[in-house]
């Protein structure tokens, strides 16, 4: 079922043309922004997991028609770096990086994978590029977007250098709040050989707003790529983070981090794909459910018949503290390589009643008890992010999040 | 050791499930599925109209579902025509509700089912023996003993006309509607012969009561029904075992099982299915369990083309149990895609699912399984571990767990590890003197073992046999 | 009597090009025991997975011989003047064990769902077989193809096919344990499966005391072991020469073990090679000295 009569009816050809007119692109990219245009139609939703009688996450009630609007983006936003990298905002880098854009853009995120992509590209009026050359080690490189329109379009795309290595935090939040906002991202990040990314995310939107992004990274021999994933904002989010592992000996972690409370609904993806020799993938999400909000995670660890030497892991934890909340949880293996270690675990569970009751027999009081069982919780997803400000910034959050409640 | 092992050991297993009898039918439809056929099935075995009218229902609602196609991973069915299938054919036998004594069957028959070796385990482990070939029950026999008791264990067909109330109120109703699956639906149609199993409140069947299902024709299918009733209290093992010989066009199975688990009662199913490799293996099976009940479910899947199965359990009562023990393997040409789903709607009720798989030559295993843990079930707890071996890089193993959970005073833990056979341990077993080929095999047969542990000791062989068997092919 | 000749051994990890055995000269023979020492890294592990043929490594120079007398096997199998003597390296691990080939692992495999005494009696019996197969006439050769497998449940074995049948089986491994002061339950526990360090090592000891191997190597069998079980372990192995001649070459870091098993001779590995060889008293000097000493003799001589 085609979800294009939702909202192309009220976009057009020259709301595309305008849009890249303003970012001064050239011929190309206006055409790649039409074609995805042209797309909607045809193309459906992202998948989400159905069971029978159930769908995991609901898309198609979304009403694009009221929640996009094209010309009217909003927004501050900071693009900062060390001078070792290079920084750019998206109109920057098409008149700089011209044959860069060419090489990467919409080379490992299709824009027409599914209707949501199409309309990411077609409409994104901001962006940041960053470019890390040969050699180069750049740290706390950190873009922050402060949503103040109805939508929001944003592309991200990242490039490493042979034995560079970068650290970055990209974060979302919300300025001038209104009844209904979309934000919509795609990252690409291209990892060349043997050269280090971290690329942390802080999504805390308003709890208003409807997210859909979508990060993929491709990495190169002995390349690694870290992905952060933190989510705390919104009303509805659906997210991908997934990783092709092409290179011979090259690595991933994906960690995850969400909390969700009120009425809010979390689809998380952690995909990787192993498509070289020696690779090694570690998938590590841990999260919070309070309220009525519902928590969806797939996770993927694909093998591929080529991939020998794989070693694979993925292991998904969900605290559940209220008992109206849902978490769902689906991590598959598909291995079609025998000479793998692939392993995945998952547990869903409240608070262990032993260790409240060790903690308040101890005189803590059963509150701050269940608040540092909590933060404790996510220590091991904290403990694996090198950008003081995500870790810092998503720990008190959490603990806000916390103490906010009775 | 017990004589029917004896006989096993005296066939030659492969011969025991190749050979192919010459077809005898008194009966036969038409291919496809139309009213007619439909008509003709019911008229063939003089059904009281209300079973007629169910299955018309069924047959709309089939004809009015999709096959399933949006499933990740799902095996491919394309090649699977359901219109060119025979859905029913009467073997050539006297009584039509099937003889109570094995020298009464024709002799094509009676050969069959010695070279299964089912009389001799009758003698020796079992309380009661059903055996269906083709769309019919042609023998059926009990111990005595319990009869006396109220222990009711006769063919579908004879249950329609016999116990007409227990039927009416448990056959497809509640437990497996037509309209639950496509598949469900053909079956609701078409459905012919298998077992009715009444277990009266607190006796307990010492030993299992088996059915075995044989395809002999080519391009048939068989839709054997199985409902079973176990009443507050009450105990019983049912086994089911299935052959075909191997045909170049394909066959179709299609069973239902409908297993109603009272107040602390208790119920094993077991199954060992051996389909030939042109067979697709497409059932519904699921149990309700009231209040304290126990459902076990043990599957090991070695033959067919595609199988789809996922043994199904409904925790309705508080403090309810179920159990799954899966093993599949799968080979060159196979799609073993198995699993188990398991619906938590009540309090203190517990699940554990242990599957193993392997895989090799090319085929591919997938566990897909559902456990959902409703609002208001607490201290519901699951445990899911699934194991997987692989023998090649041809093959391929997949592992699908859906997990939804509503209710917050659980503990769910699922865990799922992927490897190949290690060769540490291979050379270690051929440092004491075995062969490379017997090396692998007491690995795989070590990696099952938890599963075997379960079965009665004949069916632990049996199910070894025929791993062996099927291993043979891809050592040495 | 058997006797095994390492002759001008060379070999490699298979996959790689790191030399680990630079020409290895060394004999054991029925009877006698062996001490091979050396730090790590010299060559010792490989030394023994070599002569049981582990797939990781590959022979690049060399041989390894086993020389056998009539009647090695017993009455029943007669050992050909052409079949005394067996280039091990042409063989697979599993008949290298059937001409009595054993190695005491450092670290066993853990088998699950395989119990200890399934395996053995599927061990005792291949063995036989085996031996049968290799010194068989030529014309008789047709029969013994067939192939039965395991007919019964893991757990018990097959019950009726093999030489030693299972009543005769458990005998023989309640002997055994009992010797070796083994609680009984271990045979039906899983192979090595949840087995402390302690307990593998025990457990080497008892298959090397069920199959009866001629010539056994027993990698690192001490360590790890804590004084009660070093003596019961150590009992084991003098056992295995007193009563049944089999020669030993036990792998060792330690003096320790050597309190208990007294070796006829004691060998000295560095870089891939025997750097000495000599008698007990060489084990204490390396002892209270340390191989360093090896090291400059050997080198500074050179």
């Amino acid at each position: 079922m085609s979800a294009g009569t939702q909202v192309h009816a009220n976009l057009t050809e020259e709301q595309v043309r305008e849009i890249s007119g303003d970012l001064e692109e050239p011929e190309w990219l206006l055409e790649t922004r039409l074609e995805a245009l042209a797309a909607l139609e045809e193309l459906d939703m992202p998948d989400v997991i159905r069971t029978p009688g159930r769908d995991w996450t609901n898309l198609h009630d979304l009403d694009f028609e009221s929640l996009v609007d094209p010309l009217n983006a909003a927004e501050n936003k900071d693009q900062v770096g060390p001078e070792e990298a290079e920084v750019l905002s998206w109109s920057d880098a098409v008149q700089e990086h011209e044959e860069l854009l060419k090489e990467h853009f919409g080379s490992i995120v299709d824009p027409q994978e599914n209707y949501l992509t199409a309309l990411s590209t077609a409409l994104f009026s901001t962006g940041t590029v960053i470019y890390v050359p040969e050699g180069v080690d750049a740290e706390d490189v950190a873009i922050r977007t402060e949503q103040n329109s109805r939508s929001l379009f944003n592309y991200t795309l990242v490039v490493t250098e042979e034995s560079s290595s970068v650290t970055i935090l990209e974060r979302q939040s919300t300025g001038e709040e209104a009844e209904e906002q979309y934000y919509s991202g795609v990252v690409e990040i291209a990892a060349g050989e043997n050269s280090y990314v971290q690329y942390g995310s802080l999504q805390n939107l308003s709890e208003e707003a409807y997210n859909f992004t979508v990060k993929r990274g491709v990495a190169d021999t002995y390349a690694t790529i870290d992905w952060i994933e933190g989510n705390l904002g919104t009303q509805l989010t659906k997210t991908e983070v997934s990783t092709t592992l092409s290179g011979d000996s090259s690595e991933t972690q994906i960690v995850g981090a969400f909390y969700g409370h009120n009425d809010q609904h979390f689809d998380l993806d952690a995909k990787v794909w192993h498509r070289a020799e020696h690779t090694t993938a570690d998938l590590v999400t841990r999260g919070v459910t309070d309220d009525v909000a519902r928590s969806v995670y797939e996770g993927v660890q694909d093998v591929g018949s080529d991939a020998w030497d794989t070693s694979s892991y993925q292991r998904e934890n969900t605290l559940m503290l209220s008992d109206e909340s849902e978490a769902d949880a689906s991590p598959k293996l598909i291995i079609n390589n025998h000479d793998t270690e692939a392993s995945h675990s998952a547990t869903v569970g409240q608070i262990d009643a032993e260790d409240l009751f060790y903690m308040t027999s101890r005189g803590v009081d059963p509150r701050s008890a269940r608040n540092m069982l909590v933060e404790g919780f996510f220590v091991p997803v904290l403990e694996e992010i090198d950008v003081d400000e995500l870790r810092d910034d998503l720990e008190g959050l959490i603990g806000a999040r916390l103490r906010q409640r009775d | 050791m017990s004589s029917d092992q004896d006989h096993l050991k005296e066939t030659d297993t492969e011969a025991r499930f190749e050979f192919k009898k010459e077809e005898n039918a008194a009966v036969r439809s038409g291919k496809g599925l139309t009213e007619e056929v439909i008509r003709m099935i019911s008229e063939d075995k003089d059904e009281p109209d209300w079973m007629l009218e169910r299955r018309l229902r069924a047959l709309e609602q089939y004809h009015n579902m999709p096959m399933p196609s949006d499933w990740p991973g799902m095996p491919d069915l394309s090649e699977l025509d359901v219109e060119e299938i025979i859905p029913y054919i009467r073997p050539d036998v006297d009584k039509r509700e099937g003889v109570d004594d094995w020298t009464e069957l024709p002799d094509e028959i009676k050969d069959t089912f010695d070279k299964l070796g089912i009389p001799e385990a009758e003698k020796n482990a079992l309380s009661g023996v059903g055996a269906q070939y083709e769309s019919e029950v042609v023998y059926q026999n009990m111990q005595e003993q319990w009869e006396e008791k109220g222990v009711i264990f006769c063919n579908m067909d004879e249950a329609v006309r016999e116990h007409p109330e227990l039927v009416k109120e448990h056959f497809m109703t509640t437990c497996v509607p037509p309209s639950d699956n496509k598949f469900a639906a053909l079956h609701g149609a078409v459905w012919s012969g298998g077992s009715f199993v009444y277990v009266p409140e607190d006796v307990t069947v010492e030993m299992p009561v088996q059915a075995y299902f044989r395809m002999n024709s080519e391009g048939m299918g068989q839709f054997e029904h199985t409902l079973i009733i176990a009443e507050e209290g009450s105990e019983v093992h049912y086994i089911e075992g299935c052959s075909a010989p191997k045909y170049g066009t394909h066959n179709l199975h299609s069973g239902g099982v409908e297993v109603f688990v009272g107040e602390d009662a208790h119920v094993q199913y077991s199954t060992v299915q051996n389909w030939s490799k042109n067979t697709f293996n497409l059932n519904t099976k699921r149990a309700i369990c009231e209040e304290n009940g126990t459902m076990e479910w043990v599957s090991g899947s070695m033959g067919s083309k595609v199988t789809m199965l996922y043994p199904c359990t409904i925790l309705k009562g508080r403090g309810s149990t179920d159990t799954h023990i899966t093993i599949a393997l799968a080979g060159e040409g196979q799609d073993i895609d198995t699993g188990a789903k398991v619906y938590h709607n009540a309090p203190e009720t517990s699940s554990t699912i242990e599957s193993k798989s392997i895989s090799k030559d090319g085929g591919r295993t997938n566990y897909r399984g559902l456990v959902h843990i409703a609002d208001g079930a607490e201290n519901a707890s699951t445990a899911v571990e699934c194991d997987a071996l692989m023998f090649d890089n041809e093959s391929t193993s997949d592992t699908m767990p859906y997990m939804e959970i509503e209710e917050s005073k659980v503990d769910v833990a699922h865990e799922a590890t992927v490897g190949k056979i290690g060769d540490e341990d291979i050379f270690y077993l051929q440092s004491r003197g075995l062969d490379d080929d017997d090396a692998k095999k007491m690995i795989v047969a070590g990696f099952i073992e938890p599963i075997t542990e379960e079965l009665p000791i004949e069916y632990a062989v049996e199910l070894n046999r025929l791993i062996e068997l099927e291993m043979e092919g891809s050592l040495g | 009597m058997a006797r095994l000749e390492l002759r001008n051994l060379h070999a490699e990890v298979a996959e790689g090009d790191e030399k680990i055995l630079e020409g290895v000269d060394l004999e054991v023979q029925s009877g006698e025991i062996h001490a091979l020492m050396g730090p790590n890294g010299s060559g010792k592990s490989t030394t023994a997975k070599v002569i049981a043929g582990h797939p990781a490594y590959e022979v690049t120079e060399g041989e390894v011989l086993l020389h056998l007398e009539d009647e090695e096997f017993g009455e029943d199998i007669e050992i050909d003047e052409d079949q005394r003597t067996w280039n091990l390296l042409d063989l697979e691990p599993n008949e290298r064990a059937a001409l009595g080939i054993f190695l005491g692992f450092q670290y066993p495999a853990e088998i699950e769902g395989v119990t200890m005494t399934n395996f053995l009696r599927t061990a005792l019996n291949a063995k036989i077989e085996e031996r049968e197969e290799l010194f068989e006439d030529e014309e008789g050769e047709e029969a013994e193809e067939e192939d039965e497998g395991f007919e019964n449940s893991p757990m018990e074995g097959p019950a009726d096919d093999g030489e030693v049948g299972v009543a005769e089986f458990q005998g023989i491994l309640q002997e055994k344990m009992e010797q070796l002061e083994m609680d009984e339950k271990f045979a039906q526990r899983y192979l090595n499966a949840g087995f402390s360090g302690g307990e593998k090592k025990q457990n080497e000891v008892l298959q090397a005391a069920i199959l009866e191997p001629s010539i056994a190597v027993l990698d690192e069998i001490d360590s790890g072991l804590d004084i009660d079980r070093l003596q019961d372990v150590s009992n084991g192995i003098n056992a295995l020469r007193d009563e049944q001649g089999t020669g030993i070459l036990q792998i060792t870091h330690y003096q320790r073990i050597l309190d208990y098993v007294e070796p006829d001779h004691v060998h000295v590995m560095l870089d891939g090679q025997i750097a000495k060889s000599g008698g007990p008293e060489l084990a204490e000097k390396l002892e209270d000295k340390g191989y360093d000493w090896v090291r400059d003799e050997v080198y500074g001589t050179a």
